[in-house]
């Protein structure tokens, strides 16, 4: 455990260093924010549309950075024979996944906090306590479903061929999942079984004070095993050439 | 040691010689202090790609503090053997064992330290900060600074690792081969990006590492580096060991003496029925023999009556046997021996 910690501890020192990582995790959501987060009146998934655009904007933020960056980074490690040195030494198997998990959950989460603070003091979303927290920690949760997501696309695709991907995936999920517009009518019955729109429906449910659907839960708990189970089948079958 | 198969009764019987002296010296040289389990065992290790042989019926052992070059040409299997010692590929058949154990365990217990042709290097961080966590990852580690200084790399450390160059590369990944306490060393094709300078100076550090007691296996198609560095060679071809002796027994096998003389009358027939001969060319009255067995073939050529002048008898480099070795086996095979089997490669 010692050891998937050390790695995690370099992991994230090295992402400091990258300012590409930032821009579409935290500036993106953040900018976009500031542009459109006092521009309309009226409800959205019964809740103000500052409190909507705030949920909205964090998954963007945090699903985004959970993707397309660590796909391209495990893709290029796979290549470039770090995985395989990784594999030398006594670190388990699984620290190196492990390890990307961590360091993207702690990345989603800053992203995720600057955003709910800008909400806060910018978009005038008012809430208790505990709803910041569980707002948060939907967040969080969903966006670790595309970490794994990530996992698969690493180990299975050429770096050249990731970006294109991961694109395809991130607008894909962004626009059948409500976050580029809310969903309405014939789109809104496709894109409700969407990770995306699940975790910004339960986030606007818990803002609203309206009981939480177990169905989007459930939802994204599926999600979870969908992206989990390939990753696994990625890791395993691509062993002998890692 | 039954690797010799095919060919002629002479060859085989050099063959077997050179395997038998190998033991005999081997068993004087390290009797007592170092017998018990190998190091590495390979039990007849096959690994298949489909319908290709990677490596095919490997059997080999190492022992406590040799120094032994895996030589062969690119494809020849070497990397997938070390590929396989290291636990990163499975063996399709055989079995492998390092210090009694299974390959992953013995990894896993951080008794090798490896450096990879494909190995490669965490980017956006100092070579100082990668060297500390692949330390940091070894269950005996070795202080960082003797690292650094032992790879050569204490100048640079402080650059970061994806703005080096080949050869310092190369020496980062050397680091993270030795920053722990391995009492085996594996190194796959080791100087490859190197230059001539950068290339002694890592045979003079890695003489320092051997020295300390440890073991070191390397992969290499440098003749020069196998026979200068290595107390022992194992030669493989197409995934199979050909030939396992020192630089000199290797030099010996198939054809390493050139005997040359003069003679009135040549007689090509008689000449390409002579004991040990490997290759023929005459030029009027000038007769050049590559012999495995130079004693033997001068004195059939005098029984038989003949007085040749101007005998001369050299000893060919390592190269020429090598390139003797693998040709025979390659032709044995019915394979082109320029082909050189490239598909192997896996890298």
């Amino acid at each position: 455990m010692s050891g998937t910690l050390a790695l995690t501890r370099t992991e994230l020192r090295r992402l400091m260093r990258n300012r590409r990582y930032f821009i579409f995790t935290v500036a993106l959501p953040v900018v976009l924010y500031l542009l459109l987060g006092r521009q309309f009146s009226g409800k959205v998934y019964g809740v103000s549309f500052g409190a909507f655009y705030m949920v909205d904007m964090a998954m963007l933020g945090a699903f985004s950075g959970a993707l397309s960056g660590n796909a391209q980074r495990i893709s290029q490690e796979k290549k470039d024979g770090w995985i395989r040195q990784l594999r030398l030494t006594s670190l388990p198997a699984y620290a190196y996944v492990v390890s990307k998990v961590i360091v993207s959950m702690a990345t989603t989460v800053t992203s995720i906090v600057i955003v709910l603070l800008l909400g806060r003091f910018y978009g005038n979303v008012h809430l208790a306590a505990w709803q910041w927290l569980a707002v948060a920690a939907t967040i969080w949760f969903s966006a670790t479903i595309f970490a794994a997501l990530a996992v698969a696309i690493g180990y299975r695709v050429a770096p050249d061929q990731v970006q294109p991907i991961t694109f395809i995936l991130y607008f894909g999920f962004a626009i059948l999942g409500g976050i580029w517009y809310p969903l309405s009518g014939a789109l809104k019955t496709i894109g409700q079984v969407t990770p995306t729109y699940q975790a910004v429906k339960i986030g606007t449910d818990i803002i609203e004070g309206a009981s939480v659907s177990v169905g989007l839960a459930i939802g994204l708990v599926v999600w979870l095993g969908i992206f989990v189970a390939l990753a696994t089948v990625a890791v395993r079958s691509t062993a002998e050439t890692v | 040691m039954s690797q010799y198969e095919t060919g002629d009764d002479h060859r085989g019987r050099t063959a077997t010689k050179v395997a038998e002296d190998y033991t005999a010296g081997y068993a004087a040289g390290y009797r007592g202090s170092l017998g018990g389990t190998p190091v590495v065992a390979f039990e007849n290790v096959s690994k298949h790609y489909g319908r290709l042989r990677a490596v095919d019926g490997l059997s080999l052992d190492l022992r406590a503090g040799e120094t032994v070059a895996l030589l062969g040409p690119n494809g020849a299997g070497k990397s997938t053997s070390l590929d396989m010692l290291l636990a990163l590929r499975k063996p399709t058949s055989g079995k492998i064992q390092m210090f009694g154990s299974d390959p992953y365990h013995a990894v896993k217990s951080g008794r090798v330290g490896a450096m990879l042709q494909s190995g490669g290097l965490m980017p956006e961080v100092t070579v100082r900060e990668l060297v500390t966590l692949v330390t940091t990852l070894h269950p005996k580690p070795e202080p960082i600074d003797t690292t650094l200084k032992r790879a050569g790399i204490t100048q640079f450390a402080d650059q970061r690792v994806d703005r080096l160059s080949g050869g310092q590369t190369q020496r980062v990944r050397f680091a993270l081969a030795i920053c722990g306490k391995s009492e085996l060393i594996v190194l796959d094709e080791p100087t490859a990006a190197m230059d001539v300078e950068t290339r002694r100076l890592f045979w003079t550090s890695m003489k320092e590492e051997v020295a300390q007691g440890r073991t070191l296996l390397f992969a290499t198609h440098y003749l020069e580096e196998a026979d200068q560095a290595a107390d022992r060679i194992l030669v493989i071809n197409r995934g199979r060991l050909l030939a396992d002796g020192t630089p000199a027994e290797i030099k010996a096998r198939a054809g390493a003496k050139r005997l040359s003389f003069r003679l009135d009358q040549v007689d090509e027939p008689f000449l390409l029925g002579l004991p040990g001969l490997v290759n023929l060319e005459v030029r009027r009255d000038v007769v050049q023999i590559q012999s495995s067995d130079s004693d033997a073939t001068l004195y059939a050529v005098l029984d038989a009556g003949y007085r040749p002048h101007e005998i001369e008898v050299t000893s060919l480099g390592l190269e020429q046997a090598f390139l003797a070795i693998t040709a025979e086996d390659d032709r044995a095979n019915g394979h082109d021996s320029t082909n050189g089997h490239a598909a192997g490669e896996t890298n």
